[in-house]
This record gives structure tokens, sequence and C-alpha cells, in this order.
């Protein structure tokens, strides 16, 4: 069976500085990852460059079979293959039903966008209930589900979590671990990059753990299975 | 009496001229993070290309106005393109890029020059004959511009709010990184606000054409009202860029009452640097 994203000998960075040395990583259609590691490993890197935030300088990226090496980020959204950053204030003066709406940007997004919003509105009521605050006056725990729900709103069919629980008190972790176990149930592939594996292997079944090691090729060790 | 009422009705009239100039201008600084300096000069093209259509080639002036704002917006996007678009990484592509719409300014202006030549150019009124409004007499083109400014403005600020593409301007100058992530093309975000400033900028020259004369300088005047506009309305939303706008233009048609022609330039940037001192995010900025 060929992988829904297959990264293979990856490279990149910024400027002069390599952070991707040659990186792989599978993952299936109807599987889950997480990725775990100290900061300053490249993890975001990672992520940044499947979605082509930045763009590898060697290496591959196919997704669900096409490659998508080097495409601009609004085809890779268009594929289904959707990241939702890291720490994310996304856009300020905006309200949050006018952000989620606008997140359904994408032709292929458009299409159901009205019931994909009541979904995200069901999945994180405290959204639903401050429709039309402004994006900069909410909390960090709120920004995250803002972030997720946009996420959503794309219409993924792989998504990709930046540290969804970055600096989040133990109860919103509760909170965001339980929709996005959600989130996997409903049989979107996910892959989530988290510094606290101890989140991530509570979510197991959801999520299965992959170890980030720095070596000199940087890649992903193993994968355990649940 | 009369005298007030003709102040405010001439400050109207350049307070709807500084809120399309400046519209413009605040739209490529809220998406692209860039001060175009070459917004005069492609207002000054703008009222050439309407000239051409309508005397040179005699189409009259409604076509020129409509050739003045689509081929203003048309050079922007190649503007963009050129000298802006090479710097989007550049660290200092606010600087970098006020040099290049410098360079711009000036290729323009001698280019105006040579192709134009130094004879002072008019355009007739779009419609002819006066209007009486609070009992003075102002021309029906002038009466036609205090119509169209907020009519435009309106259009532009419901297009940003309430559309797809609106909405996707308002993301990309907020967060590109994220626009980028829910499928917005940057790029051609940015040429678009490019393009809407640099049209808004045309449409502003080809009707100041017939109440001026249209010269290759002509842009340079109300490219620093339409700066002191923005910045004084604190570089910002749409809204505060056309309050600004009519204040300053208020302000102006007093100035000119009170100190004379003279000073009236001298007093208003005083005037901007003190509200700057007192409150440095401008008049219509959050502190």
């Amino acid at each position: 069976m060929t992988p829904l994203l297959d990264v293979k000998d990856v490279q990149a960075g910024y400027g002069d500085m390599r952070v991707l040395h040659g990186l792989s990583l599978h993952i299936g259609a109807e599987e889950s990852i997480g990725l775990f590691g100290p900061n300053g490993h490249g993890k975001t890197t990672l992520l940044k460059t499947i979605s082509s935030l930045v763009r590898p300088t060697a290496g591959s990226i196919t997704f669900d079979g096409i490659d998508i090496t080097g495409r601009k980020p609004p085809a890779i959204v268009e594929a289904g293959l959707i990241h939702a950053p890291q720490g994310n204030t996304l856009f300020g003066n905006m309200r949050i039903a006018e952000t989620l709406e606008l997140a359904a940007f994408s032709k292929r997004a458009s299409n159901g966008a009205q019931k994909r919003l009541d979904e995200v509105y069901a999945l994180f009521p405290r959204l639903a209930e401050r429709k039309t605050q402004l994006a900069k006056t909410l909390s960090g725990g709120e920004r995250q589900m803002l972030s997720i729900g946009c996420a959503l709103m794309c219409a993924p069919r792989l998504l990709m979590l930046d540290e969804p629980t970055l600096g989040l008190s133990p109860r919103l972790k509760e909170e965001l671990g339980a929709a996005i176990g959600e989130i996997s149930k409903s049989g979107v592939p996910l892959i989530v990059v988290e510094q606290d594996i101890e989140f991530l292997l509570s979510h197991r079944p959801a999520i299965s753990g992959g170890a980030w090691r720095r070596r000199a090729r940087d890649r992903p060790r193993e994968r355990a299975r649940p | 009496m009369d005298t007030l009422l003709a102040t405010l009705v001439s400050g109207l009239v350049l307070g709807s001229l500084y809120a399309l100039m400046a519209s413009g201008l605040s739209l490529v600084w809220t998406t692209l993070g860039v001060f175009n300096f070459a917004h005069g000069a492609l207002m000054m093209v703008g009222a050439f290309i309407a000239w051409t259509v309508s005397e040179a080639v005699g189409a009259g002036p409604v076509a020129g106005v409509v050739a003045g704002t689509l081929g203003a917006g048309l050079i922007g996007i190649v503007i963009e393109r050129l000298v802006i678009r090479p710097f989007y990484a550049s660290r200092n592509m606010l600087l970098v890029t006020a040099m290049t719409t410098l360079a711009v300014t000036i290729i323009l202006e001698r280019g105006a020059q040579m192709i134009w030549g130094p004879r002072l150019k008019q355009l007739p009124p779009l419609v002819d004959g006066e209007i009486r409004l609070f009992g003075n007499a102002i021309s029906a083109h002038e009466a036609l511009l205090l119509v169209a400014a907020p009519v435009i403005l309106i259009a532009l600020w419901r297009f940003t709010v309430s559309s797809k593409i609106g909405r996707s301007l308002r993301a990309v100058g907020q967060n590109q990184d994220s626009a980028a992530l829910i499928g917005v093309d940057v790029p051609k975000a940015f040429a678009l606000a490019f393009a809407i400033s640099a049209a808004l900028a045309g449409l502003t020259g080809a009707l100041l054409g017939s109440i001026r004369f249209i010269t290759p300088a002509m842009g340079s005047e109300p490219l620093t009202k339409a700066m002191i506009v923005v910045i004084f309305g604190g570089l910002g939303s749409l809204g505060s860029t056309a309050g600004a706008a009519y204040l300053i233009g208020f302000i102006e048609a007093f100035l000119v009452l009170w100190v004379g022609l003279y000073w009236t330039p001298f007093a208003l940037f005083l005037l901007m640097i003190l509200v700057l001192l007192l409150r440095p995010n401008g008049i219509f900025g959050k502190r």
C-alpha cells in the first residue's frame, strides 16, 4: 500500500543554516503519529517544509501518490494537507466567525463549509459563544481552538498540529486532547508535534508515538505501535 | 457666514480627494507593509492616460476616466512585479521598497515628460454646469467627486469586510504564514492589493485632471498629503484613514483662510508633528 504522506531524504533549513539533514518519514492513510523531542530539533521545520512555508533543498515529498515537493502552499492546502502552526495568533483583527469562514478558502474546502463550521462549533462550544470576538482578544487556549478550527475548515485529509498544547493549563490540555481524539476518531489522520510526551501517550489509541532523535542524519527513530 | 460655508465646502472637496488617494496608500501599507512612494506618480499617469484617451483619441471624458483607472492599475501590477516582489523575503523590505518606489516615481515623471511633453493639459469636466451647495456655487464635477469618494470608500470597505477575496487581503496583512496555510496565494494577494491601490490613484488623477492642470509633477503634492493623512489617521484601518482624510481636508481649508496659502503646508506638518507627539499611534490609532 502506498503511504498517504511520504517524506524522502528531505533537506531544508533557513538561509545557510540547515536544519533537516536528509529526513525520511511516512504515514499511512489510516494512521496518526506523534512526533516528540526537545526544542530546536527541527520538528516545526519539518512541518513547515511539508506545507511548503520552507522550501526543501533536496529530497522529495509525496502526498497521496502525487509529488508535492516545492509546490506553492495554496496547492498543498488544495490537496488537503493542512498544517496548524505553532503558537498561533492567526489574524488578530478578525472575528472568530469571520476567520473560520475565511479558512474554507480553497476550492475543495468551500464545498460543505457550512456543515464543517457547525462541526467546529460543536467541537469547540467556546468558539460558538465568542463568534464576534476579535482573535487578538482570545486566551491562549481559545486561540489554539481557533487554530485547530481553522485547520478543520480547510477540509483536511491529513492534519498536522504543531504543539497544540504549548503553554496551556492541565485542564485546557485535557479539553484539547479530547477534541484531538474526536478529530482522529472522525477519520482524519494526524501528525501531532509535542514536547509533552505524557500528553501524546495519554492519547494513544488515537495517536501512536514516534520518537525524534538528533543524529548526524535527523530522522524519526522508530514508531512504537500502541 | 458665507466664508465659513465656502471654506467647509472647499474642505469637503479636498477631503474627498485625500480620502481617495490615502485609501489606496493605506491598503498597500496594511497588506504588504510597504509604503508606496510611487502612489503620486501613478495618480499622474492615470491623469495623462485619461487625457490621451479623452482628448488625443477623442473618446470623451468618461472613457478617459475608465482608461486612466485601469491603466494605472495595470502599471501598478507591473511595478509590484518588478520592484516589490523581488524583495518580499528581504529583512529590509520597507527601506528597499521605499527606494525602489522612489526610483519608479522618477522614471514615471521623466517618462511622462518625454511622452506627453511640457505643455499644461487639462481634462474637460465629467459633468458640466454648477451646483449650489450651502449657498455656494461649485462645479458639478467637484460635486461628483464629493459623491464618488464616499461611495468608492464604502465599496472598498465592504469588499475587505464581506467578500472572500477582500477578507483574504486583510488576512495576508495580519499574518502571511497563516494566510498561506489556509490556502491564500500570498503573492497574488499582494499583486491584487497593489493593483486596486494603483487603480484608485489613477482614478483620483483622472478626476483631478479637470480641476487642476495635468503635469508630470502633479502627483507629488497629493502624495505628501496622503502620507500625512495615513500617518495622522494611525496607519491602520480604512475607516481611520478616511476620517483623517476629511479632517485634514477641513483643517487645510481653514488654514488657507487663516494663515494663507503660503504657510498652510508648514502649519499642516507642524500640526502633524504635534499630534504624533501627543498620540504616537495617530489620531484614531489605539494607544
